[in-house]
């Protein structure tokens, strides 16, 4: 995956890339939002990661100028306001996520591949599968190996956001924000609970778990 | 040094410098200015009008010689003048020949000079005595015309009595506008001294504040005027400016405080891996992922600390909306519901339909989800958790959240809502000690309050419970 990183701070920018590269993608750093915006413009990027305040062109005004031209490159903002205002300022200026510094690292990736998941499966789907668990989006039915799995409709709805982003890490807060759609830290194991009852629902009697844990960043859905 | 510029003079000079005192002499200046007009039409209009009647006396008496004139001839005319001379002089006589010679009179001579036959009107002086003797001059008019039998006639009168009454209501108009003017600035200095007065005080309870001093608070006379309002708005501004002041000095030193010791371990821990990886012994791993642990809880205690001061700071809650508040109810009670099952607690919930709140739901949410949250970590295995949504008989509405856990001794009630606060029985439970501070925060920013009360005591628990509510203003 290629991905433009727009952040004035150069230490942080080059710890992020260095993750990023790691984890198998390929980056491109840019120090400012005028820099970042012709690097933008050139195209090819599967992901952008804009940092909120920088010198020249602010990361609202990038992504502002971005969407105008029609560019719908996925933009994850990256900010030290955290306030719902801020937020929403933020989304409305056309991002598709927003993440407050600082943050785990093990967020900013999980974010970043949902990001680009998030464009691939641009289409309607009337059905999800991963391995062999199918889900059902019309008839709200969900079944693994051919047995029918009875989910509760919030289970429901976690599992279609898992499944949505198979093989990749997703956090406890992303979690909140997708399937519950409410936007705090979840301080406690609230989220891991209910993940532990989703499990013992469709791993439990399967010889191959599907659902694992993944410390310090959340869980992963997989074949 | 500036520093006491904004010091006003003492004594009179204060009075003269004051703004009403300035007023008062501009509305003054614009009063003499209005009354010197209006006497200057007074006296137009007046000397006009005087001018008139004495010109239309003398075209009468003028009327009536011309009459005896025609009727009687010029020398019953001689006579009539003769004997209206020897009475009362209301009038000036001249009857000359053509030639301009006197034949009969008053006066020696005509003030007509070049009289070319046509009618004339003339304005002159008399010179005559006044009582004491002194010469003086008296203004006069007359009306000169030429008599059919070739003979001049001259009518006049003097206009003295006109005008001296004229120049005395003048006179007594001036004295009355300097009476006014003096008035005036007595009554100028008067209310401004009495504006001064009360400005002194806010302008002294503003530099106090200046130098630092915000506990000083303007007095309000209870007049209910402008510098009333004035008074008590500063005292509000300054109010809220000193309890914020306190706020950010009390979490300064909070935040010193809590972040102090997480931070001294994270060293401590840093520094050991540090010792025990260079002498090629122990796991590292093990030692970064607790400081990666440690760093967390003190991020978490700074967004929290951040959380509540903004909104402190906001003083209302930011992107407020109107909404239905079952919904988020419903859901944060949904999502705990789990979390208590595993741990043996029975969660139930009582929403109200139909009512209505202003404000965020999603700052409201995370209000609720503290509640449950420290409901559920207290509440010992085997209790219960109760979410309640329902309209007060007030007209309030209220969220709360009653627990069967040990509850809250009421001494300390309003001690746990302060920042970091927590009870000494539960250093050992996990959490930064803000929880309810954010939610008194919130609740606040909502224009409501965080309220603490007991449970149900004997509803299965090991205590009397905690009842936390939420009680929130109805829209109007």
């Amino acid at each position: 995956m290629r991905i433009l990183i727009v952040e004035d701070d150069q230490p942080a920018a080059e710890a992020m890339a260095k993750g990023l590269t790691d984890a198998g993608h390929d980056c491109v750093v840019q120090p400012d939002g005028a820099a970042g915006l012709d690097c933008a413009r050139r195209g090819g990027f599967d992901v952008m990661i804009v940092d909120r305040m920088m010198p020249c062109l602010d990361g609202v005004g990038l992504v502002e100028t971005l969407r105008r031209d029609g560019d719908e490159t996925p933009v994850l903002f990256l900010s030290a306001l955290g306030e719902i205002e801020d937020r929403v300022t933020g989304l409305r200026a056309g991002a598709d996520d927003y993440l407050v510094k600082p943050y785990a690292f093990a967020e900013l990736v999980a974010r970043v591949e949902a990001l680009s998941r998030r464009r691939e499966t641009g289409s309607v789907l009337t059905q999800l599968r991963v391995g062999d668990l199918e889900m059902d989006l019309i008839g709200r039915r969900v079944h693994r190996a051919g047995q029918e799995i009875d989910l509760q409709p919030r289970e429901f709805r976690l599992l279609e956001f898992l499944m949505r982003h198979a093989g990749q890490a997703v956090t406890r807060t992303m979690l909140l924000e997708k399937v519950w759609e409410y936007h705090f830290d979840p301080q406690t194991n609230v989220i891991d609970v209910h993940i532990s009852r989703l499990r013992s629902k469709i791993d439990k009697g399967f010889e191959h778990p599907m659902l694992e844990t993944i410390r310090g960043a959340g869980y992963r859905l997989d074949a | 040094m500036p520093e006491d510029r904004d010091a006003p003079g003492s004594g009179l000079l204060r009075l003269f410098r004051a703004a009403p005192f300035r007023l008062t002499l501009l509305s003054l200046a614009l009063f003499a200015f209005a009354g010197a007009a209006f006497l200057a039409y007074v006296y137009v209009a007046a000397t006009g009008e005087a001018r008139r009647r004495t010109d239309a006396e003398i075209l009468r008496e003028a009327a009536s010689l011309v009459e005896v004139n025609d009727r009687a001839g010029a020398q019953a005319l001689n006579s009539v003048l003769v004997s209206r001379m020897a009475g009362e002089q209301r009038y000036l006589y001249l009857l000359m020949t053509p030639e301009g010679r006197k034949i009969s009179g008053s006066l020696a001579r005509s003030p007509v000079e070049d009289f070319r036959g046509e009618p004339v009107w003339i304005r002159f002086n008399l010179s005559g005595f006044d009582e004491d003797g002194r010469p003086v001059s008296i203004p006069a008019r007359g009306f000169q015309q030429k008599l059919p039998d070739g003979a001049i006639l001259f009518v006049g009168a003097d206009t003295d009595d006109d005008q001296q009454f004229i120049v005395t209501i003048v006179r007594g108009l001036w004295g009355a506008g300097a009476l006014v003017i003096v008035l005036g600035i007595a009554s100028g200095l008067l209310i401004s001294r009495n504006f001064t007065r009360a400005m002194t005080g806010l302008t002294d309870v503003v530099r106090a504040a200046r130098h630092g001093d915000l506990t000083a608070r303007a007095a309000v006379r209870g007049a209910g005027d402008e510098l009333d309002q004035l008074a008590e708005g500063l005292n509000a501004m300054l109010e809220r400016l000193d309890r914020s002041m306190a706020a950010h000095r009390h979490a300064g030193d909070s935040i010193a405080h809590d972040l102090r010791s997480p931070l001294t371990r994270l060293k401590v821990r840093l520094e050991t891996a540090l010792i025990d990886m260079e002498a090629g012994r122990g796991d590292a791993r093990q030692a970064l992922r607790q400081a990666l642990d440690d760093t967390d809880g003190v991020l978490r205690t700074f967004s929290a600390v951040l959380a509540i001061s903004r909104l402190q700071a906001a003083g209302e809650a930011p992107n407020a909306v109107l909404f239905d508040p079952a919904g988020m109810v419903g859901d944060m009670t949904e999502l705990y519901g789990p979390l208590c099952e595993d741990k043996g607690l029975e969660i139930a919930s009582d929403i109200a339909a139909g009512l209505t709140l202003r404000g965020n739901p999603a700052i409201l949410a995370q209000a609720l989800a503290n509640l449950v949250d420290n409901a559920v970590k207290y509440t010992p295995q085997g209790g219960a958790v109760m979410v309640r949504l329902r309209r007060r008989a007030s007209g309030d509405v209220e969220i709360s959240v009653t627990d069967t856990g040990p509850g809250v001794p009421q001494h300390d009630r309003d001690r746990v809502v302060d920042r970091f606060i927590r009870l000494e029985n539960s250093r050992n439970m996990p959490g930064a000690g803000l929880g309810l501070s954010l939610v008194a925060a919130v609740a606040e920013a909502h224009g409501g309050r965080l309220e603490l009360g007991e449970g149900p005591g004997a509803y299965g628990g090991s205590g009397p419970g905690l009842r936390a509510a939420l009680v929130l203003p109805s829209p109007s």
